[in-house]
């Protein structure tokens, strides 16, 4: 049987960089909104982009995770679940760096694309929270850098807090437009900045 | 409702998703001989009132299987556990 000519090599497929837009672009405006008497009592800031990586100890590893993350500042998000967050990281840089160094004992997976992440803040941040969630946010029962997995008009959030009176809230993209529009209405009656 | 959870802390009973009865075994036998073992796993359910154990899965927190003790009369919630320590509690919570 004649030997069948070789395939001509493909082509190199050229890399493809795709700018990241956040689904917040066209929906949350800068500047002042809602009750405008006296300083806004909330301020909002989109944080774009981001590096998200979620990390899931494998069965039995929990603590060897929780030690080999301790560098990275995790934030709980569920039993033996971390979130790894990093600003001004390239695409996939922080999921590649923690994959390999967690290999074996944990499953890494890059959410960068699949979360945005809204940062509250003010002396009216826990009021407006308060009207969505059940989880207390006091300082003394809810410390710095502490997370909580929680539920606001229906949509999964995971929330850290980040300062005296700041959180970060983490949701999915694809609910972060009906999110936003629901938190900011909570803020208006304190009057709220968007940055 | 409020709900001790092991990992999130107190939280509404909205947040939970119920399954049923944590203390029926399955059957371990695939025997034909076992049939009326499987019937009555399947089927044939308690509806206890009183003291009542309840897989519960935290849909809206730590999405974790737990195990939830209440009152089915009164609502009074003994206590709450991972299904996991369940289990390997034999059964009791």
């Amino acid at each position: 049987m004649p030997k069948s000519p070789a395939r001509p090599k493909a082509a190199a497929a050229p890399e493809i960089m795709l700018p990241r837009v956040s689904p917040l672009a066209d929906v949350a405006i800068q500047g002042r909104f809602g009750a405008d008497r006296g300083a806004p009592g909330v301020e909002f800031r989109v944080r774009h982009p981001m590096s998200i990586v979620t990390v899931i100890a494998r069965q039995g590893q929990g603590s060897a995770v929780a030690a080999a993350l301790v560098p990275h500042a995790p934030q709980w998000a569920g039993p033996d679940q971390y979130f790894v967050i990093a600003e001004g990281r390239g695409e996939g840089a922080l999921y590649r760096e923690l994959k390999s160094a967690l290999d074996g004992i944990a499953s890494v997976s890059d959410q960068s694309h699949g979360r945005v992440i809204i940062r509250i803040s003010g002396v009216k941040a826990r009021a407006v929270l308060a009207k969505g969630t059940p989880v207390d946010l006091h300082p003394d029962e809810c410390a710095m850098g502490k997370s909580a997995l929680t539920q606001m008009a229906h949509v999964g959030v995971h929330l850290t807090r980040v300062g005296e009176n700041a959180f970060d809230l983490s949701v999915f993209r694809g609910f972060a437009e009906s999110f936003w529009e629901w938190i900011t209405e909570q803020a208006e009656e304190f009057g709220y900045m968007v940055r | 409702m409020l709900i001790p959870c092991p990992h999130c802390g107190t939280r509404p009973v909205e947040e939970f998703t119920f399954l049923g009865d944590a203390s029926v075994k399955r059957p371990t036998s695939n025997d034909p001989a076992s049939m009326d073992q499987w019937f009555d796993y399947v089927y044939l359910r308690d509806n206890p009132k009183g003291r009542f154990d309840e897989y519960a899965h935290h849909a809206g927190g730590c999405r974790a299987w737990l195990v939830v003790s209440r009152n089915t009369a009164t609502h009074e919630v003994y206590g709450c556990v991972t299904a996991r320590d369940y289990a390997k509690a034999g059964g009791k919570s």
